[in-house]
């Protein structure tokens, strides 16, 4: 049995991590985290927002993931996230940039506002500042 | 005779129209580079993605049909036999633009031949791109009906384009019970070379006979069924960018070639006429001067 897992995170847009080896890895499931170590019962699973951590010779790394799905098996983790960065990337002031726009063109009540989308994007943005904090410890 | 005049003009106009070509080449080359980025990230996802679905194409013909006649909503995706022959659709992405050599011109035969093939049957039409559109939407036959157009989305292709396509094309599919689906783009080969791809994309043609050797047992998390109710638009409109993304960057190479071959012949025939005005131009100075010296004979003789 493998020691170790193939982590790969692809985003539509970029591929973030190409199978690096890993000894454990977190994901944001749906109802909760849900810790993976290698040798797993092959599993596929839908994801929430929230950060995945993965442990590389015993240093930790954490990205924030914004949905999407996660393919598990015995020696390899595929995760497809919509929407991926990386916790130490991620800019605080820019984030609540965001949430302050959206919170606008939502209070302005037009009719041509995507409310939906709005929405999404500061639950996108509040998963990303929390990912960052718990990051910073 | 043509006149020193016309000559000179027809050389500016010539150089002015090399200039833009040259301008055109350019741009689509600091395009090109930016689009080949997007494909190359964007290809690992659609690739990973259809080898997980190719993974649980099993466990979803396992599961239990929906009602005994009826086939389920997942196995349509794959065996599809409830399909309406007679109902197809075909997805043809061009460019917006013209000048970029037989970049639409290839595609639009093939599609022209596809049509043709499938005729009597109802083809809905899935147009990217202004080119195929405008072709498609003048064939004014009775079958064919243009059900989703996207015009002018190159070369800046987002997701969302994607994500919106994706969407026509699966409401389409099962609110018409369509048969098949099948696509039609350019594929970016090299910079120098694109080649036309046809696809079916639906039902998914995933080989799982390759795969029997490492059999997995997959457990779901929520379940089986709200798994592949999410996963599969997901995968459809991965799959789509990733198209859209190699015809955008096809596009631009194929523009760029283009462009170069025909500011080269500009300059060779900018450059004749150049030799052509010399020497009308030389011409002009003999004839002249021979009509000095033999004025000057006639009068000395």
């Amino acid at each position: 049995m493998a020691k170790t897992l193939q982590l790969n995170l692809i985003t539509p847009q970029k591929q973030l991590l190409n199978a690096v080896a890993v000894d454990f890895v977190a994901l944001p499931a749906l109802e909760g985290e849900l810790g993976v170590l290698p040798g797993h019962i092959p599993m596929i699973v839908q994801l929430g927002y929230g950060s995945l951590r993965y442990k590389q010779d015993g240093k930790e790394e954490e990205f924030a993931v914004l949905g999407g799905f996660a393919e598990i098996l015995h020696e390899s983790v595929n995760v497809f996230a919509e929407g991926a960065g990386l916790a130490d990337e991620i800019d605080e002031e820019e984030e609540k940039q965001k949430i302050k726009r959206a919170k606008e063109s939502l209070s302005k009540k037009d009719a041509d506002i995507d409310f939906e989308l709005a929405e999404i994007e500061i639950k996108q943005a509040l998963t990303r500042m929390k990912v960052k904090k718990r990051h910073l410890g | 005779m043509e006149s020193l005049r016309d000559i000179r003009q027809n050389i500016k106009a010539i150089r002015s129209t090399q200039q833009i070509m040259q301008t055109m080449k350019m741009i689509s080359n600091a395009r090109i580079r930016k689009a080949q980025e997007a494909m190359d990230n964007a290809r690992p996802f659609a690739k990973k993605m259809l080898e997980m679905v190719a993974d649980l194409k099993q466990e979803v013909l396992a599961l239990p049909q929906e009602t005994q006649d009826r086939e389920s909503w997942a196995s349509r995706l794959f065996v599809n036999k409830t399909g309406d022959e007679n109902k197809i659709a075909l997805v043809v992405i061009t460019g917006d633009k013209g000048l970029c050599g037989s970049f639409n011109a290839v595609l639009l035969r093939a599609a022209v031949a596809f049509l043709k093939e499938n005729q009597g049957k109802e083809i809905s039409v899935f147009c990217i791109g202004k080119k195929g559109k405008d072709f498609i939407s003048r064939l004014r036959h009775k079958n064919i009906r243009i059900v989703y157009e996207s015009v002018g989305i190159f070369p800046k292709v987002e997701y969302v384009h994607a994500e919106l396509l994706g969407e026509a094309i699966l409401k389409e599919y099962f609110e018409k019970n369509l048969s098949s689906v099948t696509l039609l783009y350019n594929d970016f080969k090299s910079m120098g070379s694109q080649r036309l791809a046809q696809t079916k994309i639906l039902p998914f043609a995933v080989d799982t006979e390759i795969k029997t050797a490492d059999e997995h047992e997959f457990l779901f998390e929520p379940g089986i069924k709200e798994i592949f109710k999410i996963l599969v638009p997901r995968l459809i409109k991965a799959n789509m960018f990733r198209v859209l993304l190699e015809s955008q960057a096809a596009n631009l190479a194929a523009t760029m070639n283009a462009m170069d071959a025909a500011s080269k012949n500009a300059g060779e025939i900018a450059d004749a006429l150049g030799v052509k005005l010399n020497k009308v131009r030389q011409t002009g100075i003999t004839n002249e001067i021979l009509d000095i010296v033999n004025g000057a004979e006639a009068l000395n003789g």
